[in-house]
């Protein structure tokens, strides 16, 4: 990516499975890294890795590769001799559309991720906040139903079980849809007004709505932003969000309701989130990125 | 900055102190507050003010109120108990008072109380969830108290914790104060004694016979004398906050939760079985580090103590 935040040339490769070593990863990464730098001048490089990442870098835990308590970052600059930071991928992409997407120029911005599950980022005061462990924003996991559906995180209930992509293809199955039918099948069946899938959207459009009041009554962002795979449906899912939001936001009488959109930075946002990540920690090590702290 | 007068605005008193730059308040004065009656609340505080004012070098003055506080900290937008709706309550205490004023939510000032200067001192990333009549809390993020983009943050005590659950005050059903606040404590005990339970007879004759006599502070002390039902009925309250604090910890990732209010001087009766119940349902538990489940310190005092102290940071 240039300063600007173009774009200049793309690298892809499949994830390896999860049953890999955490060393294919990395060998895929440093592979695709040293092609991209032989036609560019790259200066510092970012992660953004779907899993918890702690403050140093490490990456705890990934749900989808085989990484536990993995010192990523340290690891990687070590082999490719360059500056490596390496991010949650929700708090990335919250980067990328705070500076060039649908948040520029907020500071007080919730950014979730639909897709399997739910990933999130909490913007305040400009600033994409870590937590202090780096763990800050893993919204899928809040409890909105008691001994509800099994999460894979292991406990019961957690929202991301009945608001993500996951829960819109379970939800249109249980209202009459194929078995085998796919999350962007169902977006493009509610589309041409196919009921299963108007169910489904209806239902977790309702169940994004229910949980964001929980989570605006307690951060009181001034604007939300969907992002990840499931925010291609856009109003289809995001009317029956607002309207649950405005419904059940407690004081909506006394306060601006915030208003929901879909991210602009597309399926890049992750890369181009990463990259300013990298570029906005060159110099400093640690501390926050991008804001002022106290 | 030397001495701030904080205030704490409630619905039947208003207190009002000096407080130094280490958090020790220097004196104290309190009325009734004259709840429905707004601009009788305002005077009462000027009084209080000047009041303290002929015996101090005051600054500033930190109001922290019940209620919805725009996010200039000037603007009362709506408030529960008083009857303050779009009250510019800011200019018009300035004016009575003669000296600059910040207004702030009461939550938020409890919440900077206990982060500057009690249970989350040592930390930068803060949760305090305050146990009352019903649940408040506070967040601070890397050392900044997170007022929100309107300045109605934290009001975690709506989180919906159960889907067509208990009815709120705040028109919705199933929200967490319903389940882990005072007002739960004491409904969950009326209930068994409702039900006709045998085992709430020690618990009962202390509310004198009388299932509508029971309050909190009788079910925290049978508990402390050992009263088993007391026990469970506190258990099951910390149940419900652990799990809560559970979500809130995914969230936002904080180092030191705080707990505040009336019922956390149950102490360890509630405490345990919130840190029970957090570890149960921590997310992701084995991949981070385990945070801190401390008692607030600065009990009722941590609002007006907070209040000064953000009217010094102004």
């Amino acid at each position: 990516m240039a300063e600007d935040g173009t774009v200049v040339d793309v690298l892809r490769a499949s994830t390896p499975g999860r049953s890999d070593a955490p060393e294919v990863v990395e060998r895929a990464l440093v592979e695709g890294v040293t092609t991209l730098r032989q036609e560019h001048d790259v200066t510092a490089i970012g992660v953004g890795a779907a899993g918890f990442v702690g403050l140093d870098g490490r990456v705890r835990f990934a749900p989808h590769v085989s990484w536990r308590d993995e010192p990523f970052a340290a690891k990687l600059t070590d082999r490719l001799g360059i500056s490596v930071v390496v991010d949650n991928d929700a708090n990335v992409t919250a980067l990328a559309e705070l500076r060039y997407g649908a948040a520029a120029g907020r500071r007080e911005v919730l950014v979730l991720t639909l897709g399997t599950g739910i990933g999130g980022a909490v913007v305040m005061g400009g600033a994409v906040r870590r937590g202090a462990q780096g763990l800050a924003g893993e919204f899928g996991h809040l409890q909105v139903v008691p001994q509800g559906r099994l999460c894979p995180c292991g406990h019961r209930g957690c929202w991301e079980q009945y608001a993500s992509g996951t829960a819109l293809v379970r939800a249109a199955r249980e209202a009459g849809a194929p078995e085998d039918v796919t999350g962007p099948e169902v977006t493009a069946a509610a589309g041409t007004g196919t009921s299963w899938a108007e169910a489904a959207f209806a239902e977790v459009g309702r169940w994004l709505g229910v949980g964001l009041a929980g989570l605006v009554a307690g951060l009181d962002p001034e604007l939300v932003v969907i992002g990840g795979g499931l925010s291609a449906a856009g109003d289809l899912l995001l009317d029956p969000t607002r309207a649950a939001l405005a419904d059940r936001l407690p004081g909506r009488r006394y306060r601006t309701v915030p208003p929901v959109v879909v991210a602009a930075c597309g399926p890049e946002a992750g890369m181009i989130g990463a990259a300013t990540l990298a570029r906005e920690s060159m110099g400093q090590v640690g501390g926050t990125v991008g804001g002022s702290s106290a | 900055m030397g001495l701030t007068v904080g205030v704490d605005v409630g619905g039947t008193k208003i207190a009002a102190g000096v407080v130094d730059e280490k958090g020790q308040i220097v004196a104290t004065s309190r009325r009734e507050s004259p709840a429905m009656d707004s601009e009788a609340v305002e005077a009462t505080i000027a009084e209080l003010v000047r009041e303290l004012k002929k015996e101090h070098a005051i600054e500033a003055v930190g109001v922290g109120a019940a209620g919805f506080v725009d996010v200039r900290r000037s603007t009362v937008l709506f408030a529960p108990n008083i009857a303050w709706r779009d009250e510019p309550l800011k200019a018009e205490l300035e004016r009575l008072t003669d000296l600059p004023v910040v207004v702030e939510n009461d939550a938020n000032a409890a919440a900077w109380g206990e982060f500057a200067f009690g249970g989350g001192k040592d930390f930068d990333d803060f949760l305090l969830v305050t146990v009352g009549t019903g649940v408040g809390g506070g967040i601070v993020l890397d050392g900044q108290l997170h007022r929100g983009a309107f300045g109605v943050a934290a009001e975690i005590g709506h989180l919906r914790v159960v889907p067509q659950g208990r009815p709120c005050g705040c028109g919705n059903l199933g929200c967490w104060e319903q389940y882990a606040s005072g007002s739960a404590l004491v409904r969950d005990a009326r209930e068994r004694v409702a039900a006709g339970s045998d085992d709430v007879a020690n618990l009962l004759r202390r509310a004198g016979g009388r299932a509508e006599d029971l309050t909190g502070p009788i079910i925290t002390e049978a508990a402390q004398d050992g009263d088993a039902v007391a026990v469970e009925l506190l258990s099951e309250v910390g149940r419900w906050l652990g799990e809560g604090i559970a979500s809130l910890t995914a969230v936002l990732d904080p180092a030191v939760v705080v707990i505040g209010g009336g019922v956390s001087e149950a102490g360890d009766l509630l405490l345990e079985p919130i840190r029970q119940h957090f570890r149960a349902n921590l997310t992701a538990r084995a991949y981070r580090p385990e945070l801190e489940i401390r008692p607030a310190e600065l009990g009722n005092k941590a609002g007006l103590i907070g209040a000064a102290d953000l009217a010094r940071q102004d």
